[in-house]
């Protein structure tokens, strides 16, 4: 990766079941990378953010406008802008309101794009499902599976936890509903999206339906697309060597070109 | 007090395989288990059973649910227009639509005004939350369900009172001319029942005057949901409620004898047997608070699906015996909660036509005339949950079975 003396911005918008919301959670990502994890209103420590007007937004796209200023920060310094899984959803959202102001995109298993026919679906019901079951969807190996939190896992979770995975899902649920986990505009001005982009896919993601980041990847006009094996929706967790080496690959590549 | 005859319509020829591959009856059900032509012949016989309790002087109640074999009322209006054309007596009770699973608010006022003009002004107009698993089937925000609830009834109620075209813009129903034909024949519009045992529900309930009903509650905790209402009601300025603001729900069944009775109407645990369902059907996101969330996963919520039929019977949620029995349950529940309604679940599950009907005659000959005049003259009866007398505090609710 292309180094200079102060470290590039990253800002990173994380999936709604993983609990480690600080950037520890993209690994070696941090050592090179000014990385940020914007905190979402409604989720923990956040429930009683902004009055409680958070609790009529009922789109990614109002999680986008709200962070939107995250991209200004207080340097010239290019600002990069990852997300997975619904924190995916959130920065193609972002991408629409400010991609002049992004330096790249990598999303990982992103939601918030419907592609294909009504009877299809698209995405795991992640407000429906046991935990046990979007574990096994979730994970190439559901014995890797770490860093998560749901009402129902882990199984000795204190009742104050379950209580916060409680609130963290009914805040899901005002953002995701309905449509189900993603957005009608967004799919239609997604190939207005000319931001650099790097879209990655777990081999073994069941949480999408087959294919789906890489069709995602196709209908942007400047995205390419990398599957890492033996892994599941959540790679940089499942295969965090792998995961750092594509996504420096990427960024060494966008450094080669300006 | 007055009563009323109600049956879920229930579909029992699921094999029990089928049920437990899919986590219960409802909301998952693939409809390739419906049979149509043994459709056709239960929906005659429940309704010929609705006949005969009209003809018997009970009050008639539909309900509706969604893909469900548990349930074959899809619609509560439907199935009133049914009823309503069968009978020409009891008022018809339908408890109730599903305001947040409605998309169209107007639509209600519209259905409800043709039926009560219909039936000359025999309908009392049920509004309700809907059940957690409702959710799926109507795919409407359970995070937003009760703010949904609050604004359909408030477009539906100017529906009815407003005499000229209005329009309304809300966050969640949006109509720019609004003027219903017909009005309701009842003005300024038809009897409005509400069910539930959220605090906020109940308060709101009260502060409306609207009669609020539990549904196979404790004893207990039906009297503690009712105080809360009283309170909510006295606080806002109106005068003591009376038993005709209260309703419950029972499983009933009569017959000559204890055993006869409980031989039979052990078949109304059908009804409360609890299908496996996923943590997310079971408790939609949001539907409820954090902490009612966790208390239902733990089991302390809908307690009462866990309780033996002798239990059931025991605390009179199960109206299960002989009618002097049944009646003294009846007297019990008046003295403890003040309730002025009875709907009593007559049929559930495969009881056959001839055992509801038995139980329906009975009832009428010999536990109607021994109770009905409970609640006549409330304000002289020695009684427990008179407010002047009343001071336990107001506990959160926790047993409802089915809410």
């Amino acid at each position: 990766m292309t180094t200079s003396t102060e470290p590039q911005r990253l800002v990173f918008f994380h999936d709604a079941d993983v609990v480690d919301r600080s950037p520890v959670a993209l690994g070696r990502l941090t050592e090179l990378m000014d990385v940020t994890v914007p905190a979402y209103p409604g989720f923990e420590g956040q429930f009683d953010a902004l009055e409680h007007r958070w609790e009529s937004w009922n789109c990614a796209a109002d999680l986008a406008h709200h962070h939107k200023a995250v991209l200004h920060g207080n340097d010239d310094r290019p600002v990069h802008v990852a997300g997975a899984g619904f924190g995916g959803w959130v920065a193609l959202e972002l991408a629409l309101l400010a991609q002049r102001s992004m330096a790249s995109l990598v999303l990982v298993a992103p939601y918030g794009v419907k592609l294909f026919g009504p009877m299809e679906r698209e995405f795991a019901d992640v407000l429906l499902l046991d935990a046990a079951e979007q574990i096994r969807l979730g994970w190439a190996d559901p014995a890797r599976c770490t860093g998560m939190r749901m009402p129902d896992y882990p199984a000795a979770l204190p009742d104050e936890q379950r209580e916060i995975a409680f609130a963290e899902r009914a805040t899901l649920a005002r953002y995701a509903w309905k449509p189900f986990l993603h957005s009608q505009g967004l799919s239609r001005w997604l190939g207005t999206i000319e931001t650099p982009t790097l879209i990655i896919g777990g081999r073994n993601d069941g949480m999408l339906c087959e294919g789906h980041s890489r069709v995602v990847a196709e209908q942007m006009p400047n995205a390419t697309y990398v599957e890492i094996p033996d892994a599941g929706h959540y790679p940089y967790l499942e295969q965090a060597d792998a995961f750092f080496e594509v996504v420096t690959g990427f960024y060494d590549q966008l450094g080669g070109k300006s | 007090m007055k009563f009323y005859h109600f049956s879920e319509m229930p579909y029992p020829y699921v094999p029990p395989e089928v049920e437990e591959a899919h986590g219960g009856l409802k909301y998952f059900m693939p409809n390739r288990y419906y049979d149509p032509v043994r459709g056709h012949d239960l929906y005659q016989r429940y309704l010929d059973e609705y006949e005969l309790a009209d003809e018997l002087g009970f009050n008639l109640m539909v309900n509706e649910h969604h893909q469900s074999a548990a349930t074959l009322h899809v619609s509560c209006t439907l199935s009133a227009a049914s009823i309503i054309e069968r009978t020409r007596h009891g008022r018809v009770l339908t408890l109730g639509t599903p305001l947040p699973h409605r998309s169209n608010p107007v639509r209600v006022a519209e259905e409800i005004a043709y039926l009560d003009n219909v039936s000359g002004g025999r309908i009392n107009c049920g509004f309700v939350r809907g059940v957690q698993g409702e959710t799926y089937p109507s795919n409407e925000n359970p995070a937003r369900n009760m703010e949904m609830f609050f604004d359909a009834h408030d477009l539906i109620k100017e529906a009815w009172l407003q005499h000229d075209i209005f329009s309304w813009e809300s966050e969640f129903y949006n109509f720019r001319y609004v003027s219903i034909w017909p009005r309701p024949y009842q003005q300024p519009h038809p009897p409005i029942w509400v069910s539930g045992t959220a605090g906020r529900l109940v308060e709101w309930t009260a502060q409306h005057g609207y009669t609020l009903c539990n549904l196979l509650g404790t004893y207990e905790d039906t009297a503690n949901s009712f105080r809360l209402y009283r309170r909510a009601a006295m606080n806002d300025g109106a005068s003591e409620p009376g038993p005709e603001n209260f309703a419950y729900l029972s499983l009933c069944h009569v017959a000559e004898t204890e055993e006869k009775a409980r031989d039979i109407g052990r078949q109304l645990l059908w009804y409360l047997k609890a299908g496996k369902q996923s943590l997310g059907a079971a408790i939609p996101p949001g539907y409820s608070s954090p902490s009612a969330a966790v208390a239902a996963m733990k089991g302390t919520l809908g307690a009462v699906r866990k309780l033996s039929f002798e239990d059931l019977v025991d605390a009179g949620i199960a109206l299960v015996g002989t009618p002097d029995q049944v009646a003294g349950k009846i007297r019990e529940l008046y003295e403890r909660t003040g309730v002025g309604n009875l709907i009593l679940m007559n049929q559930v599950g495969e009881m056959t036509s001839n055992q509801v009907r038995d139980s329906l005659l009975l009832f009428q000959r010999e536990v109607m005339p021994a109770v009905s005049g409970l609640g006549a003259d409330w304000k002289d009866d020695d009684t427990e949950w008179r407010t002047d007398t009343d001071t336990k505090p107001v506990k959160p609710v926790l047993a409802s079975a089915v809410s």
